[in-house]
């Protein structure tokens, strides 16, 4: 069987480009459809995502597709330039292919290194490819062997801890002071450009109250409407009631374009004494700084700036990228291990079906044999029947291994089979005399006629070729 | 027999398998990310832990004890106070609101479990209680330790988180519980713990009033009665933290380690005097008649 990966990701094209060959939840089906019309012994799993759009093929080692036939297709589905699409495309086989799948289930292959949405993704891409019955032996046990070490992977190395975006860096820090929201209320101060997704994440937090003040009461509007306040929720509140929202909140958000503080430590001294020495945690991500640093040293009083969100941010990505190795020393022995039971499965399926071919010579051989025997005309002639059906036998079994060694077949395709029959059939030069199968290859005079093959007398030898070694 | 050789050998190995857990949960706050297998090594060494000073508790009451009292010596407090102190923490843990308590509260529970050690080998005495008076007294009194070391854990606690934050290091990934949350144990085991000290020291009052005890005449101004009174008014400052603003946070925190502190300088303290001229002044936990160790 062989295994390939074909598809593009955030590294190798633009998101014009995978926005033209992402394959949505209602385009699967049909994507499906024409793939299991096109090559009907392939297995197939896509994977389209945001980053990446990858279609993982498996498929015996004669059959279709081969790499140009799904580049083919995917040029073709995208309606674009091929030279584009192609020169975007990445296509990997077996074992990179394998070790790629694994790669991308533990989020080393994402634009945030570790994220954990991937491997949700990955298997959604499974169930879906499985529930449409393109998922054979093998890419289910590439698949699930990926999403089982993806899971290892993660508890075991922490790669994806931590938090990435600095909204969430902020929610973190918040459930770190406060136990519960539905008591507390947020106020949000301007509205710059980090506002609205930022007060956005805090809501998550389903807040009692969350309001939002600017010097121009149209653009707090704006934000509280968006944000989907008013009524007991929150809304927007005026400017000049800042310090008494500075008393009233437990979460302060600052986003102003002011060129000084707006928040001094002159001012807050008093909002602090009527706060009672409630914890009040002060979020400032304008530049230049709303709120003067003297602010942060009152008793209760957590003030982080955006550098100070930044930097934890920028601590996950140094410690995930430190990870990268540890975990891609376990992905190596996963992937191996994987490869050796795909190719295990190929080869016990080989094996299974020489069993069944060579058993249906020898029937065939034993019906003709029994039914001249039965004719009755072969009386006293029972040892030529035999000898008849035996060298029938072996002719045949033989005829498709041999013809292998046709002269007319390339000398290091010669070499190779003569070298496999010698081995599988433990032969040596002193048994067996090939005419023209040696490396030199095929000499004038045979070139017409293929090779003749002269099998000795004597028995050949059963003990392995390793073995007497 | 009161001093049993076997009581000093399965307390030294609950002491080992509590270090072990306290290792294991100190492990657990240093990595980023720790596996859920170490927090099932921690569960289990601190339910043996549990199991093994309930199981020893009851083994002493049933076959070391000369009577039917269960408390009869100090071992025995400080076994009951281990077993206690290690249910209430699976307690809380599994409550689940005061996430990470387990990684303070273990080094006290190891604490504990070797001070009991040295109360089997080295210091033993048993109680002489003669009274429902002098019971409810002692265990007003053990009881209100107990949950005073919780009060105690829970403000180390809070000092470690909000140093986390003024360091604007997140500690999120550590699972351990928000600063508010903490506040609230502190305040709850130390409101507890205060109205059961109160009661200890009530039935103290009523000992020392209602006859001659070893405290003597002057039994107000000796070394126990101050400290413990000390002791008393600090918690009373602690459990109105909430009400009193500037009480709150950080200062309720190292309120509830000073008052810890200076329970145990108080017994500490009490027994060293007490060693000079044990003929004139009670000592130990509680007030009680001690006894030489057989």
């Amino acid at each position: 069987m062989h295994v390939m990966m074909l598809g593009i990701n955030h590294r190798t094209a633009g998101v014009e480009l995978r926005e033209r060959l992402a394959i949505s939840g209602t385009q699967l089906d049909s994507v499906v459809e024409q793939l299991r019309e096109r090559f009907p012994a392939a297995e197939v799993v896509i994977l389209s995502t945001c980053n990446r759009t990858e279609l993982y093929i498996a498929r015996p080692s004669r059959a279709a597709p081969s790499v140009d036939q799904v580049k083919a297709y995917l040029i073709e589905m995208s309606g674009l330039d091929p030279e584009v699409v192609g020169g975007a495309l990445v296509d990997l086989r077996n074992e990179q292919a394998v070790n790629h799948v694994f790669r991308v289930a533990c989020g080393l292959e994402s634009m945030v290194l570790g994220e954990p949405q991937v491997l949700g993704q990955v298997k959604r891409a499974y169930e879906a490819a499985h529930g449409r019955g393109v998922v054979g032996p093998v890419l289910h046990q590439v698949f699930q062997r990926a999403i089982r070490v993806a899971k290892r992977v993660r508890t075991q190395t922490g790669i994806a801890s931590g938090r990435v975006s600095i909204g969430s860096v902020a929610v973190d820090f918040a459930k770190q002071i406060f136990e519960r929201f539905d008591d507390k209320t947020i106020v949000g101060i301007g509205a710059g450009e980090l506002a609205k997704p930022m007060l956005g994440y805090l809501k998550r937090l389903r807040p009692a109250k969350l309001w939002v003040a600017n010097r121009s009461p149209d653009k707090a509007q704006v934000i509280a409407s968006k944000l989907g306040l008013g009524g007991e929720a929150g809304g927007a509140r005026p400017y000049e009631e800042l310090d008494e929202l500075l008393v009233e909140a437990d979460i302060v958000l600052t986003s102003t374009g002011a060129s000084q503080p707006i928040v001094t430590a002159e001012r807050f001294k008093p909002v602090w004494r009527r706060r009672r020495h409630r914890p009040l945690f002060m979020i400032d991500t304008a530049v230049p700084r709303d709120v003067e640093p003297a602010v942060g040293e009152f008793e209760n009083v957590y003030l982080y700036n955006l550098d100070d969100l930044q930097r934890v941010v920028e601590r996950t990505h140094g410690r995930r990228e430190g990870l990268v190795e540890v975990c891609e020393a376990m992905l190596t022995e996963a992937v191996s291990s994987c490869m050796s039971q795909v190719q295990n499965r190929d080869i016990g399926q080989l094996v299974s079906a020489l069993r069944k071919h060579l058993h249906d010579i020898g029937l065939a051989e034993q019906q003709r044999t029994m039914r001249k025997l039965a004719a009755g005309g072969a009386e006293g002639l029972t040892h030529e029947l035999i000898e008849e059906h035996t060298q029938r036998l072996i002719n045949k079994v033989l005829h498709l291994p041999l013809s292998q060694l046709d002269s007319r077949k390339p000398a290091s395709s010669l070499g190779f089979y003569a070298a496999a029959l010698r081995e599988l059939f433990g032969l040596d030069q002193q048994q067996t005399s090939l005419t023209q199968v040696e490396t030199d290859g095929p000499s004038a005079d045979s070139s017409s006629e293929g090779l003749r093959v002269e099998i000795n007398d004597t028995p050949p030898r059963t003990t392995p070729v390793r073995e007497r070694a | 027999m009161i001093h049993d050789k076997l009581t000093t050998w399965v307390l030294i190995v609950l002491t080992v398998l509590s270090a072990a857990a306290c290792l294991v949960a100190v492990v657990r706050l240093r990595k980023k990310s720790a596996g859920r297998g170490l927090w099932c090594v921690q569960l289990s060494l601190t339910g043996l832990c549990t199991a093994g000073s309930m199981g020893l508790f009851t083994y002493r009451a049933l076959v070391v004890h000369r009577g039917w009292q269960p408390l009869e010596s100090h071992v025995d407090g400080l076994l009951l106070i281990a077993a206690l102190f290690a249910v209430m923490v699976l307690f809380l843990q599994s409550l689940g609101g005061v996430a990470g308590l387990a990684t303070f509260a273990l080094p006290v529970l190891t604490l504990i479990l070797a001070w009991a050690i040295c109360a089997s080998a080295w210091t033993f005495y048993f109680f002489e209680i003669d009274s429902v008076w002098k019971t409810v007294h002692l265990a007003a009194v053990y009881l209100g330790t107990l949950f005073f070391a919780v009060a105690a854990i829970g403000g180390g606690m809070f000092l470690y988180v909000q140093r986390g934050l003024r360091c604007k290091r997140l500690g999120g990934g550590r699972g351990l519980a928000s600063l508010e949350a903490i506040e609230r144990l502190i305040v709850w085991a130390s409101a507890s713990g205060f109205a059961l000290l109160s009661l200890g020291l009530a039935m103290g009052l009523i000992l020392v009033a209602s006859g001659p005890t070893k405290l003597g005449e002057g039994w107000w101004y000796s070394p126990k009665f101050v400290a413990a009174t000390a002791v008393w008014l600090i918690y009373g400052a602690v459990m109105n933290a909430r009400h009193a603003a500037s009480y709150r946070g950080a200062r309720a925190a190292w309120l509830s380690i000073a008052g810890l502190v200076l329970l145990l300088v108080t017994f500490g303290l009490v027994h060293a005097t007490s060693d000079a001229n044990a003929d004139t002044a009670e000592f130990g936990i509680g007030l009680t008649h001690v006894g030489a160790a057989n």
